[in-house]
């Protein structure tokens, strides 16, 4: 669940892809004589081109600038794929003042997985927190396939929710639930009814 | 996640290696270059001499070219393919709450489905944002109005997920026997 990196792989790609697409375009355009026949028959790299760093200091390390900056862009875009939107504290702090509340993630998945295994029909519950442009708790719901999932969307939503936006003291904390109709698959953080 | 962001990631992910390596190296180059060392790593005056020696209308020069188009144009394909969705909205009912359902794990539950119909041995199902198609074999004699009886079942069983939008369903038999 990380739609963030997902967008900016996409934006880079597509950036990096016109990239591409415009200088080989320019090139072909330049070698079938799109801007002149003389042009085609001069080579790649001519003289005026390969002699204008002559006698400018200044061009080899504006070169060497704009390089460390794609390098630093290609470092953020790799970062970006390691980097999780998942939390593990959540801040429940409505006065500084006061003093500063934090709740561990783990007791409040915790609870609302043991809470949602305990429906008839739900096979398997995993539970996480994720930030990004605001808090929010991802909820998958494994169910047999022969559960009612009107049901258990119905208990999930008035007793699941109602008592996790209880735990976070906020009416409003938004929930994402996944159901897997039938699912197969297993992962380690995930619990399962006994 | 979808194998289409998965590819997505990888190949991001190889790009940001390529560009990263490309530039520190070629910054060691320019360095090396104004204390007057030989060239670390790339035989950058080998390169410079064939440019000067190849012309635009070379066929190498041509290739290359060419080759930078087809390579921009794919990425910019894999950047802006939609592909199909990870997981398909359900209808809203309390604020705040969005809940989906996997899309694989609704392909899996419709196969099924149109599997326990009569008549029909087996099934498989593709779901894409609008329509599930619902591929099922079939005795050699089936019972006729099966096609109806399968798009019955997986509408209801559609209509029980209760996916946001209405989705087209299409249902394709086959026959096992062909004699």
């Amino acid at each position: 669940m990380n739609s963030h990196a997902n967008v900016i792989n996409r934006v880079a790609l597509t950036v990096f892809g016109l990239v591409l697409v415009a200088a080989g375009c320019l090139g072909l355009a330049v070698s079938v004589g799109a801007f002149g026949a003389w042009r085609a028959t001069d080579p790649v790299l001519s003289q005026e081109v390969s002699t204008f760093p002559d006698g400018r200091p200044w061009f080899w390390w504006a070169v060497a600038g704009a390089l460390i900056l794609i390098a630093v862009l290609a470092l953020l875009l790799l970062l970006t794929q390691l980097k999780t939107d998942r939390t593990t504290r959540l801040d429940l702090t409505t006065n500084a003042r006061d003093g500063y509340t934090t709740l561990h993630t783990s007791a409040l998945t915790d609870a609302v997985e043991d809470e949602a295994l305990g429906f008839t029909g739900v096979t398997r519950v995993s539970a996480n927190v994720y930030e990004h442009r605001g808090q929010r708790v991802f909820l998958r719901v494994d169910l047999a396939e022969s559960a009612d999932i009107g049901e258990v969307r119905t208990r999930l939503e008035k007793e699941v929710v109602t008592h996790l936006r209880e735990g976070v003291a906020d009416p409003r904390f938004p929930v994402i639930i996944e159901l897997h109709v039938e699912a197969i698959q297993r992962s380690p953080s995930t619990r399962r009814a006994a | 996640m979808t194998a289409t962001n998965w590819v997505t990631r990888v190949v991001a992910a190889l790009l940001a290696l390529v560009l990263l390596v490309g530039s520190l190296l070629a910054v060691v180059e320019i360095v090396a270059a104004a204390l007057d060392q030989a060239p670390v790593m790339v035989p950058h005056s080998e390169w410079t001499s064939w440019l000067r020696t190849h012309s635009w209308n070379d066929w190498t020069v041509k290739a290359a070219l060419g080759g930078l188009v087809v390579l921009g144009l794919l990425l910019m394909l894999l950047a802006l393919r939609r592909g199909k969705p990870a997981s398909l909205p359900l209808r809203s009912r309390t604020d705040g709450v969005d809940v989906t359902a996997s899309r694989r794990s609704v392909e899996k539950s419709l196969a099924a489905t149109a599997a326990r119909t009569a008549g029909v041995t087996g099934a498989s199902a593709s779901v894409s944002r609008r329509t599930a198609r619902v591929d099922a074999r079939t005795v050699a004699r089936s019972e006729p109005g099966i096609r109806e009886e399968v798009e019955a079942a997986i509408r209801k069983r559609l209509d029980s997920i209760g996916t946001e939008r209405r989705m087209r369903t299409r249902v394709v038999l086959s026959t096992k026997d062909k004699r």
